[in-house]
């Protein structure tokens, strides 16, 4: 059994700790996931489905926007998880500055 | 509340270790300092500075060697210069004295000669040693813990298993009434916001925010390019790592789930124990930011390294962790913790327990790899020349 670590409980992806083929059975402290893509060691791996234009959370914050449909087992990086930080990091301090003291 | 025994201060700080340190003023006097510190176990604090220096970058180097003499781990130093150079032996002499420690200057144009300033330094190293070796230590509480973190050497480990675990570890130093220094904050942009959501108010959230967007602008009239153009790089990609928010809390971890109390320049003494940002926006070697903690009044550091790192400090223990299981097998006599135990199926508050109990060891005198390995790293942490003075540091009462 293939291990991946989700740092956070709100995550919807968790980091793969070895080289991980398509089809293989993934443990995430006792979740289980396949595989549905080669996945290299560090890279990320889909705990469950994420909507086109929802957010994908790791260490317990969202760090882009899905691009594309991800399903369970996924192969989470640049193919379907849009940069969105200027988004996110602007749009907090706007909001964040705008409030009264 | 936890007790740790520790060495108690003159001016109520505690003392994991009871050093004693022998402070070059000037790179021409290091030859001095070293030759004593050889003959006689003592701490050697040597630097390629203290003269023919600009303004911001002199008070910098006053800053450092004020607080190497002075800092909590230091029983008593020995300052020892040239004689004609640009730092004032006499004006860091007093600051040191200030915290209610023993300390004694000399100087090498003054003694005769190398020879014989170092005959002198030994003779009062050797009186220093004596009454440091009759202190004893004393119970304490932890709440006296004043602990940098730091990453360094990362691997793909370093976010997800070695930061994680230090990251819980300093929520166990601050629910114990301690410290915590982060400081890296070049590589906060990114994840500011949820820095200063994780503020104490509203202004320590406005602080955190302006320092990052101060970051941002300096970034921009330096290089020309935004923080977001160059990251993540190829290289992290490669790695893993899809956007910038995500390679930006892979440091931002380390800080835990605590709420910020503020932001201090370089020196600014800590106004209450929690946890503080320090704004040192030194771009070097890890030793730069350690050295950073040791002026900030830590007394030990902890830090990351998925890949390795034997970094010390001449004034303070530094544990060293790895995320990554391969690199402690093969690095062990360079690593304190293994944290890898997370890759390995172990859970990230049982393990930043763990790291606490290591910390509380490791204050209490068990020694660290890098001091069995003689690592005694002061850098004092530079910062790119600016067109515009930014008041970046403290003046450590010189």
């Amino acid at each position: 059994m293939k291990k991946a670590i989700r740092v956070d409980k709100a995550d919807n992806v968790a980091v793969v700790a070895q080289d991980t083929k398509k089809g293989d059975a993934v443990d995430c402290f006792g979740f289980e996931a396949v595989a549905g893509a080669d996945i290299p060691l560090g890279h990320k791996i889909a705990l469950g489905p994420v909507e086109k234009g929802a957010l994908v959370f790791k260490f317990g914050v969202p760090i882009g926007r899905a691009s594309a449909p991800i399903r369970t087992g996924d192969h989470v990086h640049v193919h379907n998880l849009e940069d969105i930080t200027e988004e996110l990091c602007n749009g907090y301090e706007k909001k964040f500055r705008e409030m009264g003291a | 509340m936890r007790e740790i025994l520790a060495y108690e201060r003159p001016d109520g700080r505690i003392g994991l270790r009871n050093r004693v340190v022998v402070i070059s003023m000037v790179s021409c006097s290091n030859t001095v300092v070293s030759r004593i510190a050889q003959a006689t176990g003592a701490i050697p604090i040597t630097h390629e500075y203290g003269c023919v220096e600009f303004d911001e970058d002199h008070k910098r180097t006053k800053l450092a060697l004020v607080a190497a003499g002075a800092g909590p781990n230091v029983y008593g130093a020995l300052l020892v210069g040239l004689g004609c150079e640009q730092t004032s032996m006499a004006d860091v002499k007093r600051a040191v004295a200030g915290t209610g420690k023993p300390v004694e200057a000399l100087l090498i144009q003054e003694e005769g000669g190398s020879p014989e300033a170092e005959r002198r330094g030994i003779e009062i190293v050797r009186k220093l040693q004596a009454e440091a070796d009759a202190q004893e230590r004393v119970p304490c509480s932890a709440a006296g813990l004043v602990v940098g973190i730091q990453c360094g050497g990362s691997d793909w480990t370093t976010a997800v298993a070695g930061n994680t675990a230090i990251g819980a570890m300093s929520d166990r130093v601050i629910e114990n009434g301690g410290s915590v220094l982060m400081s890296e904050v070049m590589g906060f942009p990114g994840s500011e916001h949820i820095v200063a959501a994780n503020s104490v108010n509203r202004k320590v959230g406005l602080q955190v925010l302006d320092m990052v967007a101060d970051l941002r602008a300096e970034y921009v009239e330096l290089y020309g390019q935004t923080i977001e153009e160059v990251n993540p790089t190829p290289g992290n990609k490669a790695g893993g790592i899809t956007t910038l928010v995500e390679k930006s809390m892979g440091n931002i971890r380390k800080m835990g789930n605590s709420p910020v109390q503020g932001v201090l320049r370089l020196g600014e003494p800590i106004p209450h124990p929690g946890l503080w940002v320090v704004d040192n926006r030194a771009q070097g070697p890890d030793p730069f930011n350690v050295t950073g903690f040791a002026i900030q009044g830590a007394n030990v550091t902890v830090f990351s390294s998925g890949r390795g790192s034997p970094v010390g400090c001449a004034v303070m223990p530094v544990i060293k962790i790895t995320g990554n299981p391969a690199t402690f097998r093969k690095l062990e006599s360079i690593t304190d913790f293994n944290a890898g135990v997370v890759v390995e199926g172990k859970s990230i508050p049982e393990t930043g327990a763990d790291l606490y109990e290591l910390l509380l060891e490791v204050a209490g005198g068990r020694a660290t790899k890098s001091e069995l390995n003689g690592n005694v790293e002061y850098a004092i942490p530079r910062e790119p020349a600016r067109k515009k003075h930014r008041d970046c540091c403290a003046d450590g009462g010189v």
